[in-house]
């Protein structure tokens, strides 16, 4: 997730994918479905498929993950946000907990959805969050009290085939006006966020695949979304068409669209590096956009979003769940399966 | 081994021009006996076959001995066991016998009436050396083929071909055995052959399997996970061992058949320790697979070039090693001093036509279940090792001679043992004999050939088949103690297609012929020559007459409804 | 111990065949093609028959492998649990996966086995595994359960099919065999028709004829039968003798006829109206349904493929047993859940889990069964069995057991015998009511 403007520096001009290049790594026994840092703070935090949520520095001679102690999750964490100086995880149990980032000691714990939440982001100002759950709610939290501010429904609890649906992805455009959640047939509603009013849907219906033939259940979903800097664009992110649905044996898909207008402007898909964009990041330059994510292995993959041309690509070992990109763009931190890793665009510097 | 795979291909158009002359010679030995058998005073069909003069020598002759050995080895075992042999079938029954066992279909009632009427001696032996050069024979034994190969697998329009083409050819089992387990040496521009091969490539256990049990007729299934529990003869290293013959074959992405330039299979035995296997065929023998220097270059251009093909369908053909796993296999086999390869084939076509097989199971060639006449079926494999592979000659052996002459009825008696083959058994018909059967038996009698044959039979044979394709799908293939379902009762009792089609009422149709018969009782004797290849029996006549005289006032329907009973009988499912 | 045998060699030496073949009917299903093969006619036969009474067997059957993890035995708070709870269910002390709620709430006719297991993991050899209860064996080919149950529990002069199974989806789609036992067994095979093919008589001939016409050919066929007596002769009497009695069993399969608000409690998927078309075969006197719900082989995507298939398993589940319960018919019929094994406690890359026969889990429920039991456990992690492991011979001797068959009891194949469940296999006592 981008950070907001309280890092001192502006990103680089010129930042060019096919720089990227790992920094470091640092394996572990569990899953990591989400990640983020704190304006300022060299750490990682990352929340976690043993239900923690822990903080990783880098910087550290010997980089150890340290626990956010308290009562903590019962299930998955799979969503973490940074608002007002705290850290908000979110989980499967259906509950948000707020964590003092200094003492690392957990501060408040409250149920927040009727079913597994999903994703967790912060308004750009920190002063809300909005959560996705499979309750198929998009909902509204003041960041500093907990209160409720609001229940979006804009997604049908049901699948058309008659089966639960899921809600899986919430983004919020970058001056924090509009409200974008996606689901698991590939609806997409944008809400403005002063009136909590329904402003525009979008379909993507290829992120969901149906076999009533072979194997008789659905796979895909829409799993991420992100606005352009300027907000005028949505991207929208998931997985093509799967033959066997047994497996994440489908292209990696990207669609964006100019959001108030409902118009698609471009689709984007890779064969290469299969499976679901878990997350995407806008460059600040609007034109070029980062995803993460994955099927058995993981890829980080850019695109020019004018041309649709596939700019660089690594492939990682794991499936790659999130992503937490420093404001100048220094590095990008990738959290996922059994594993945390750290990036560069930086060229390396010349040898003495 | 290199020197065998370089003179092969010397020998193979030798045996092709053998198998050329010997398909000559028996026209001409037909024709000559068509010549002389007008003169030949009337001789009453005798317990033993009415044999031809004896100064015809050459494949008849030899034929000949072998069924006076298969006889004498049959007769000594039932002595030894106090069973009498059944009653020689009647001339009717042994024309629809031969006609489905040779031509794959009921006799056209023109042609077992010019049976019925042939008073010359010697007309069964006639008969079946008519029906081997017929354009039916080859249509059947490609059927045969395809049900013992494939078909319970899939079906494969370019592998039917192949087969069609190499009855027709009479090409001999050997070199089959070469073309489907080295399509891509044998058979480069034919898609065919390579089937047998390719629709079991992404299994190794179904191609080892598969080739041990259909072509050297030995199941070493439960070898694999530890010696076999039952049978002392198969142990996991002849498992591995035939598998590692097909280790390395892949399938390109064009769908050609190809191998590989390594690959060795490793296996745990039940103790847990690692072993590798070596090439080894089930009759213990190996082959070392010879060093070779390669430099790492061109490991990396072969590899290269085999996953190109593996990807790319416009690839090249990839490269073929020097030395292939699966020839070896071959000249194992064809060099096997036990023979599984003869005494398989010889053993299925001794069940295809006796209804049982001297080693029965099919796939259970080991010492603890010997045949039930072992000299005979060595002596079998023997001849047909003789006979350069020559399937026919054993065919025609086994069809000229007593044992598979005897009849299927039993008159009130006990049943003997199957493995005396005292009397004949009963055998459902194939899924294509069945559809070929129901479509002739429904035609209209008159429109149908009798034994000498227009000029495009071999067309009309081929559009037969293709008509009989839909309903052949719908048969269970025969399997040992195999069960008519009640799906095949459902889908002939309610069925739209044997209403409409087949019991139509038109005139190229039975139902449309039977209604010009002056009588009903005339009705009832075409029908039954023309469906079960007998006339009615008093007692069907009259059961027969009653139904139809109650249907007076719709008689269309009770013709049809009589015909549907007799397509339908359990007489007409079999071959008997 | 007394073993009652079953001879599929010869006939029965007090009866004459001319006396049985004399006696068979049309309509009746036991007709010639059995008496070669078994011997139904002896006093043991007709007794246990009697006592077997009207009892069906419903296999639901989780084609794939359903996780056992995701259903009768969670693990939560392992790094093997995955993500979803466990929740209480109506029987203190017993827990499974918050995925199945309503099942929690019916589980006093239903006892879990957690203890499988199997060994065989791939889907071809999981299959007959779970489907014959025994290792397959070249040359013998061993009755599936569907044919096995059909053989033992339907009833002699029975009109209605006796072996069915349901199989839409195509992914390994695979049909039950009989084997042995002959193709009279074989089921009745619906894939993509709930209707069976040529079930209904075609316009274009009256029911008097079509009998009438019956009737013909079976007095041909009976004398050539008669003549060269085969049992491959004989089931083809055989065959023909049931039509009848099937066309009469159409309006089983038409779900149309059930009132929408039966409908309704079924749900609307697929699944729930193929479970409703065999509660009502059930009904009818049909001894063995399977309904297969393909494909649950969830190698990405573990958790998501199973939310939907496990709401799917836990309405129809529920509502089928509650629908046996409300008419009676539960304490008759034994319904078994199971797939060909379960999934790796591992989670993997795309977030599945594989194959995994070492520890699962499998239901069975109504007939015979004490209802609100566990038998066997796992790890705490679900990688291995620590108490009670049960083989598929187990379950097949318990399935008999509940359903009142001598589990002992043994099929001659010529001088061969071959017990119903496979050797040194005993029934699971303590869920048996």
């Amino acid at each position: 997730m981008i950070h907001d403007s309280e890092d001192a520096t502006d990103p680089p001009a010129g930042l060019d994918p096919t720089d990227l290049r790992r920094l470091a790594e640092w394996r572990s026994q569990d899953i990591l479905f989400c990640i983020a840092r704190a304006p300022g703070d060299p750490r990682l935090l990352v929340g976690s498929s043993d239900f923690g949520v822990d903080a990783l520095d880098p910087t550290a001679d010997k980089p150890q993950r340290q626990r956010f102690a308290g009562t903590g999750h019962h299930s998955y964490v799979t969503g973490l946000a940074i608002a007002g100086g705290q850290l908000i995880s979110g989980s499967y149990d259906r509950q948000l907990i707020w964590w003092d980032l200094e003492t690392g000691q957990q501060r408040r714990v409250q149920t927040a959805h009727d079913r597994w939440i999903r994703r967790l982001i912060a308004s750009p100002d920190g002063k809300r969050l909005y959560s996705v759950a499979d309750d198929m709610t998009c909902r509204v939290w003041d960041a500093a009290s907990g209160e409720s501010l609001a229940t979006l429904r804009g997604h049908a609890t049901e699948t058309p085939h008659g089966y639960p649906s899921m809600l899986y992805a919430v983004a919020v455009s970058p001056d924090g006006r509009w409200l974008a959640a996606g689901d698991r047939v590939g609806h997409v509603a944008v809400w403005d966020t002063e009136t909590f009013q329904q402003v525009a849907t979008l379909e993507a219906p290829t992120m969901y695949t149906w076999d009533p033939r072979a194997r008789r259940h659905s796979i895909g979903g829409i799993r991420s979304l992100a606005f352009s800097p300027a907000g005028t664009e949505l991207a929208v992110g998931g997985i093509g068409k799967i033959g066997n649905i047994d497996h994440l044996q489908g292209p990696a898909r990207v669609e964006i669209f100019r959001w108030r207008e409902g118009e698609r402007l471009q689709e984007l898909e890779d064969e290469t590096r299969k499976g679901l964009v878990e997350q995407m990041v806008w460059m600040p330059d609007g034109k070029r956009l980062l995803t993460v994510g994955g099927d058995h292995k993981g890829f980080l993959t850019f695109y020019d979003v004018g041309s649709g041309e596939l700019l660089h690509q690594e492939g990682t070992g794991g499936h790659l769940h999130g992503v937490a990109i420093a404001r100048d763009w220094q590095t990008l931190a990738v959290a996922g399966h059994q594993s945390i890793a750290e990036w560069t665009l930086q060229p390396p510097e010349e040898e003495a | 081994m290199n020197w065998l795979l370089k003179r092969l291909p010397a020998v193979r158009p030798a045996r092709s021009a053998l198998a050329g002359a010997a398909t000559l010679w028996v026209l001409g030995f037909c024709l000559s006996v068509l010549l002389t058998s007008r003169v030949a005073a009337g001789e009453p069909a005798t317990a033993t076959t009415s044999g031809v003069s004896p100064g015809a020598g050459g494949a008849s002759a030899a034929a000949q001995r072998l069924a006076g050995e298969i006889d004498a080895a049959i007769a000594a075992s039932q002595r030894a066991a106090g069973i009498e042999p059944g009653a020689v079938v009647e001339d009717a029954g042994f024309a629809r016998r031969v006609t489905l066992d040779l031509a794959g279909r009921i006799p056209t009632t023109a042609e077992l009436q010019a049976f019925l009427d042939d008073p010359a001696p010697g007309k069964r032996r006639r008969l079946i050396e008519r029906l081997l050069t017929t354009a039916d024979y080859a249509f059947h034994q490609r059927n045969q083929l395809d049900l013992l190969l494939l078909a319970r697998l899939r079906r494969d329009g370019a592998w039917r071909d192949y087969l069609l083409q190499a009855s027709r050819e009479r090409r001999p089992w050997d070199q089959l055995l070469r073309e489907i387990l080295l399509p891509e040496r044998e058979q480069p521009d034919e898609a065919g052959a390579a089937a047998f091969l390719r629709h079991r490539a992404k299994d190794l256990d179904a191609l080892t399997n598969d080739t041990s049990s259909l072509l050297f007729g030995i199941n070493i299934a439960c070898a694999k996970c530890h010696d076999h529990p039952l049978v002392v003869d198969w142990e996991q290293r002849h498992y591995f061992g035939m598998a590692s013959f097909f280790k390395r074959t892949y399938t390109t992405r064009g769908g050609s058949v190809a191998e590989r330039f390594e690959g060795d299979v490793r296996f745990t035995t039940i103790y847990g320790e690692e072993k590798d296997a070596s090439f080894m065929f089930l009759s213990g023998a190996r082959v070392e697979e010879p060093a070779v220097e390669r430099s790492d270059a061109e490991w990396k251009q072969v590899r290269q070039q085999i996953k190109e093909a593996e990807k790319n369908d416009q690839a090249d053909p990839p490269p073929l090693p020097a030395f292939s796993p699966r020839a070896q296999l071959v000249d194992l086999a064809l060099e096997d001093p036990r023979r599984y390869l003869a005494k398989n084939v010889a053993n299925r076509l001794w069940a295809r036509l006796l209804g049982r097989g001297l080693v029965d199971p099919l796939d259970q060639m080991h010492s603890e279940n010997p045949p039930s006449h072992p000299a005979l079926l060595e002596r079998l494999a023997e001849e047909l090792v003789a006979h350069d592979y020559q399937l026919s000659h054993l065919v025609r052996a086994i069809m000229i001679s007593d044992t598979y002459a005897r009849s299927s009825r039993l008159a009130d008696a006990e049943p003997p043992p199957p493995e005396a083959f005292a009397v004949a058994l009963p055998r459902p018909l194939t899924p294509h004999q069945l559809a070929l059967s129901l479509s002739l038996a429904t035609r209209d009698p008159a429109a149908l050939p009798g034994p000498a044959k227009p000029s495009d039979w071999e067309q009309q044979r081929a559009a037969w088949e293709q008509r009989a394709e839909g309903w052949a799908r719908r048969f269970e293939i025969p399997s040992p103690r195999f069960q008519v379902p009640v799906e095949e009762a459902m889908l002939l009792s309610n069925g739209t297609e044997m209403q409409q089609d087949l019991l139509a009422d038109r005139s190229d149709r039975l139902v449309g012929a039977l209604q010009k018969q002056p009588s009903v009782p005339e009705q009832i004797d075409r029908a039954f020559r023309a469906i079960l290849s007998r006339p009615a029996e008093p007692a069907e006549r009259e059961r027969l007459a009653a139904y139809l005289e109650a249907r007076r006032d719709r008689p269309v329907a009770g013709l049809r409804q009589m015909v549907w009973a007799l397509l339908t009988s359990a007489e007409f499912r079999f071959n008997h | 111990m007394h073993r009652q045998r079953t001879d599929l060699g010869s006939p029965p030496a007090t009866v004459s065949r001319r006396q049985l073949l004399g006696a068979a009917a049309v309509g009746s299903t036991v007709a010639a093609a059995d008496m070669n093969r078994l011997s139904l006619f002896s006093q043991s036969g007709l007794a246990g028959e009697i006592a077997r009474g009207d009892k069906s067997v419903i296999l639901l059957w989780l084609a794939g492998g359903a996780s056992q993890l995701e259903t009768w035995d969670p693990k939560p708070g392992r790094s093997t649990g995955g993500p979803f709870a466990k929740i209480q269910t109506s029987v203190p002390g017993i827990e499974i996966s918050e995925l199945l709620p309503k099942m929690s709430q019916r589980l006093n006719e239903t006892a879990i086995i957690r203890s499988l297991n199997t060994k065989i993991a791939d889907h071809g050899g999981g299959y007959a595994l779970m489907d014959t209860g025994r290792r397959s064996e070249p040359g013998v080919e061993f009755p599936h359960l569907g044919a096995i149950i059909a053989h033992e529990l339907a009833q002699r002069e029975s009109q209605v099919p006796d072996h069915i199974e349901m199989y839409t989806s195509t992914e390994g789609r695979r049909k039950g065999a009989a084997g042995f036992l002959g193709a009279r067994y074989n089921p009745m095979f619906l894939t993509d028709s709930m209707m069976p093919d040529n079930i209904q008589r075609l316009e274009a001939i009256s029911d008097a004829d079509h009998a009438d016409r019956a009737s013909l050919q079976q007095f041909l066929s009976q004398r050539f039968s008669r003549d060269v007596p085969h049992p491959a002769v004989d089931s083809h009497n055989a065959a023909y003798g049931r039509v009848r009695g099937l066309m009469a069993s159409d309006y089983l399969f038409d779900v149309d006829r059930e009132p929408q608000s039966m409908r309704d409690h079924y749900g609307p998927t697929q699944f729930g109206q193929q479970c409703l078309v065999a509660r009502r075969l059930v009904e009818a006197g049909v001894p063995f349904v399977k309904v297969a719900r393909a494909w649950w082989d969830s190698h990405g995507q573990n958790f998501e493929t199973h939310r939907e298939l496990c709401a799917d398993l836990d309405h129809v589940m529920a509502a089928l047993l509650d629908d046996l319960k409300q008419r009676g018919l539960l304490d008759k019929t034994l319904v078994v859940t199971m797939g060909e094994f379960g999934r790796t406690p591992k989670i993997n890359g795309s977030l599945g889990r594989d194959h995994f026969a070492s520890a699962w889990s499998c239901t069975l429920s109504g007939c015979g069964i004490r209802g609100g039991s566990v038998y066997g456990k796992t790890d705490e992690d679900g990688q291995t069995v620590i108490e009670g492991e049960t083989g598929a011979g187990d379950l097949f001797a318990t399935i008999f057991a509940a359903l009142g068959i001598d589990h002992t009891k043994e099929y001659m194949l010529g001088s061969r015998p071959i017990p119903i469940a496979d050797f040194d296999s005993f029934p699971i006592r303590e869920i048996l009511a």
